[in-house]
């Protein structure tokens, strides 16, 4: 089960957390004033933001030695919210991978109560800028960060990269089965204009398909869900 | 791959992403990266009587791991070719 939300303490000297250099973690960037507002609890006093390449921690400047840490592992989404009726201050808004049986108001139930449990089961962390022109920018680490921690069981689907239509020259194409010839070719494989297709060959435009795509598995299990759901 | 080169055909079109906690959001497919993540642009909560604090995001990430469903548009969708990828994949595989 995902850990979620932790109390982090292991601070340097230097007020810095001590960061797993061992295991290649690497500070991406820090933003001083900055507030987090764990679930529907109002925003902690100003402290500092770490970004690195595995976490997002963040130290009360207020009270030393207080401190919370997430994997981006357990980042499920992150967006910027500007809508001031949504939340009264423009934040990164993100959804942890909460424990269980998730109480959604975990932190209104029991305010005081930081023990591990009451974070482990914090689903939602709004992250306050002092400068919120930033937050476009913090934004844009999150999502770096994010890809640089794929599920340990995550498959791949393709060439390292995001595909967002604009970069139509090489769409990352897979060459596998050499004995797959098919006239056929889909047309939506097919990015490229006819004749422009960067000399790959139509015909080697062959997919590999997962079998155990756990994709797949979970339909199964929550297809009757959704049905309900309409 | 199937499904990357799938939905790479779908960036720019509306698409409604289901999270495995329920939660729907529907926006534009800015992109989407090797590991099914999605990033939605001018984003919207479907019930947002029951999320009104995602009333409206400009832009959005999504982690792969926690996409249930994405709903496609119709015209995002020539199910004959589908249908005949699948098969080859199938195949292929």
């Amino acid at each position: 089960m995902a850990p979620g939300l932790q109390r982090f303490t292991d601070i340097a000297a230097d007020g810095a957390p001590r960061l797993d250099a061992a295991d290649g973690e690497e500070l991406v960037r820090v933003d001083r004033a900055a507030s987090v507002a764990l679930g529907r609890r109002s925003p902690e006093p100003p402290g500092t933001l770490f970004v690195t390449t595995r976490r997002v921690i963040w130290l009360s400047e207020v009270e030393k030695g207080k401190g919370y840490a997430v994997d981006f592992l357990d980042i499920t989404l992150h967006a910027v919210s500007r809508d001031l009726e949504a939340y009264p201050s423009p934040c990164l808004y993100t959804q942890i991978e909460a424990e269980v049986g998730t109480d959604e108001e975990a932190g209104e139930s029991n305010p005081e109560a930081n023990d591990e449990l009451e974070l482990s089961r914090v689903s939602e962390v709004r992250i306050i800028l002092g400068d919120p022109a930033q937050l476009e920018a913090l934004f844009d680490v999150f999502c770096h960060c994010a890809e640089l921690n794929p599920d340990p069981n995550a498959e791949r689907h393709g060439e390292n990269g995001w595909f967002n239509g604009e970069d139509m020259t090489d769409v990352g194409w897979v060459h596998g089965d050499e004995d797959m010839v098919d006239e056929n070719v889909p047309q939506f494989f097919n990015a490229n204009p006819i004749g422009q297709n960067g000399g790959f060959d139509l015909s080697h435009s062959v997919f590999e398909l997962q079998i155990n795509d756990q994709r797949f598995e979970d339909a199964e299990e929550e297809q009757e869900s959704h049905e309900n759901g309409d | 791959m199937l499904f990357f080169s799938y939905f790479k055909e779908l960036v720019g079109k509306e698409v409604t992403v289901e999270l495995k906690n329920d939660l729907a959001i529907r926006g534009t497919l800015h992109s989407v990266d090797q590991y099914l993540n999605i990033k939605l642009e001018n984003t919207r909560v479907v019930d947002q009587d029951k999320y009104p604090h995602m009333l409206s995001v400009r832009n959005c990430f999504i982690r792969g791991s926690v996409v249930r469903y994405v709903l496609l548009p119709q015209d995002g969708v020539d199910i004959d070719i589908l249908h005949d990828a699948t098969r080859r994949e199938a195949r292929g595989g």
